[in-house]
């Protein structure tokens, strides 16, 4: 990357079941105002602004970047959309950084959103084809059985899971922004919670949630504008696959892998578990925890499950890795947003701004997102010292 | 050896949404329930029908609302000789974009004439109400022209 960039602000909504109060544009009005105000600027202080959402079917707007634009103050600026399924918020945190890395902008205002009690996001994901049989499976019947080989592969205990549930929304409830707030979970609770994709369970898959997530990225000389200080991007990569071809490895993606061998060479990380205090990784079912510890080269194949046995992942066991220290997707999704609310998260650890989710003297975090059937990815490492 | 047959099928694909109009467009929808038509002032004074959450220039938050009247001319508009099962209205009928009285854009909605040649930029019209009221835009009925109407 030929120019340094850093987040100097980021604004989220409080993420909910519904918000029939606002319009789609109010509601990612107050994500991107919200990160305006943090980083002390207004919206005639932005050059180019980068939206992201989910597919369009999920909420029936088609071109939302039209209907947006005097909402986010866009008019006679440019203005684009990224779309990349379930990954989008962060990748189009990282299109928006490449507006400002390459020399182009100064300052770049990104939002990502969702208002899924609008729609039916979940079924929208599993449509009838012609010539098909309808699965109606939507995100937890793809994945149940990729996790099903994870357990079967690594010889974990089937607790894991679960574990990975409570610990979440133990975060989660230490994040007034989350939307399940749930500071008395059990491992019990979960394993009681309704079956709905074996071998996952209610309480093991994320919520559907309104919400929007925005952040401001500015340029190396136009940092100073914020009361906190910036987050420095280190690092940014993206990588994707086809969702099926023969020889795929779908629980541990290659995508993945590169994605992970990119950003950390940009970073100059070998070691993630050591050399990052914290990480926000896109985790929408439990079991994806232990399996991205793997493919993001925290733990060697088949260990990730113990880290997170061992409590290393959780801020309440003093773990030396915490993983979502915000509560994660588990406890809050907003699809399009939730990318983007890790890489948001991500950077207010290294501002020191995570509030009572602060991992305490954080310097370098990881924000990451997935989407697809686990195909594409992205991923940015932030860091409080300038490279 | 036989041509292969192509297969193919119909294919339909659908699904429902809700949308929360907010406050500001909520507010106008209301309004045409209780048969009243507000409008926003904008962050320049202009006083936009129907109304717009934010400004198009500076990018604020409006909620300085204004009722305008219910009569207004026609600043210009396209004739339909011909009314399909979806048009509005089933008899020959213009889309207009229709200046209100204290407005300072024009909206776009239907006006019923007897003919195309009693259209003209800067014609009076007004509203017609439809019999029930809902919240949508369609409580405005049609527009008519002023004289023909009273």
């Amino acid at each position: 990357m030929a120019q340094l960039a850093a987040v100097i602000g980021t604004g989220q909504t409080r993420y909910k079941t519904k918000r029939g109060d606002v319009s789609i544009a109010g509601l990612l009005r107050e994500a991107a105002v919200n990160a305006l105000e943090d980083a002390g600027l207004g919206f005639e202080d932005i050059d180019a602004v980068v939206i992201g959402k989910a597919p369009d079917m999920f909420e029936g707007v088609i071109m939302p970047e039209c209907y947006l634009a005097d909402a986010l103050g866009a008019n006679g600026k440019p203005m684009l959309r990224v779309h990349t399924a379930g990954s989008v918020g962060g990748s189009t945190a990282l299109v928006a950084a490449s507006h400002v890395q390459s020399g182009t902008f100064k300052r770049v205002l990104t939002v990502t959103y969702e208002k899924q009690s609008e729609s039916n996001a979940m079924w929208a994901l599993s449509t009838p084809q012609p010539f098909a049989v309808h699965l109606n499976a939507g995100a937890g019947g793809y994945f149940a059985p990729i996790i099903r080989e994870y357990m079967r592969r690594s010889k974990a205990p089937y607790d894991v899971g679960i574990k990975v549930a409570v610990k979440d929304r133990l975060h989660g409830a230490r994040n007034p922004l989350a939307h399940l707030q749930k500071p008395d979970i059990t491992m019990a609770e979960v394993e009681e919670s309704m079956m709905l994709w074996d071998p996952l369970r209610l309480l093991e898959a994320c919520p559907s949630s309104d919400g929007a997530c925005a952040m401001v990225i500015a340029a190396e000389d136009a940092v100073d504008s914020s009361a906190k200080p910036p987050a420095w991007i280190r690092g940014g990569a993206m990588r994707s696959e086809p969702t099926m071809y023969a020889g795929r490895e779908e629980v541990n993606p290659r995508a993945g892998r590169d994605c992970a061998a990119d950003v950390y060479a940009q970073a100059g990380i070998r070691d993630p578990r050591r050399e990052l205090d914290v990480a926000e990784i896109y985790v929408p079912f439990s079991w994806y925890e232990p399996m991205w510890l793997e493919n993001l080269g925290f733990a060697e194949e088949g260990q990730g499950w113990r880290l997170t046995m061992e409590g290393a992942t959780s801020l309440d066991e003093q773990g030396d890795i915490p993983w979502n220290p915000s509560g994660g997707v588990l406890s809050s999704n907003p699809i399009g947003a939730s990318g983007m609310i890790r890489f948001a998260e991500a950077a207010r650890q290294v501002r020191g701004d995570a509030g009572d989710h602060q991992v305490a003297g954080a310097k370098l975090a990881m924000g990451h997102a997935y989407g697809g059937g686990a195909q594409f990815f992205s991923m940015w490492i932030v860091g409080a010292d300038k490279p | 050896m036989s041509p292969t047959e192509v297969l193919s099928e119909a294919f339909e694909l659908g699904f429902t949404y809700t949308r929360s109009t907010g406050p500001v467009v909520g507010r106008f929808l209301t309004g045409l329930r209780d048969r009243r038509i507000e409008g926003v002032r904008a962050s320049d004074g202009r006083v936009m029908v129907p109304p717009m959450e934010y400004d198009p220039d500076t990018a604020a938050a409006l909620d300085d609302f204004v009722e305008v009247g219910q009569q207004g001319e026609i600043v210009s508009w396209c004739w339909v000789s011909e009314p399909r099962k979806a048009h509005p209205l089933q008899q020959p009928f213009a889309w207009a974009m229709i200046r209100l009285d204290g407005a300072d854009v024009p909206m776009i909605h239907c006006v019923s004439a007897a003919s195309e040649d009693q259209l003209a930029t800067g014609a009076r019209v007004q509203v017609r109400w439809a019999e029930e009221t809902r919240g949508h835009i369609a409580d405005i009925a049609c527009f008519e022209l002023a004289e023909v109407a009273q």
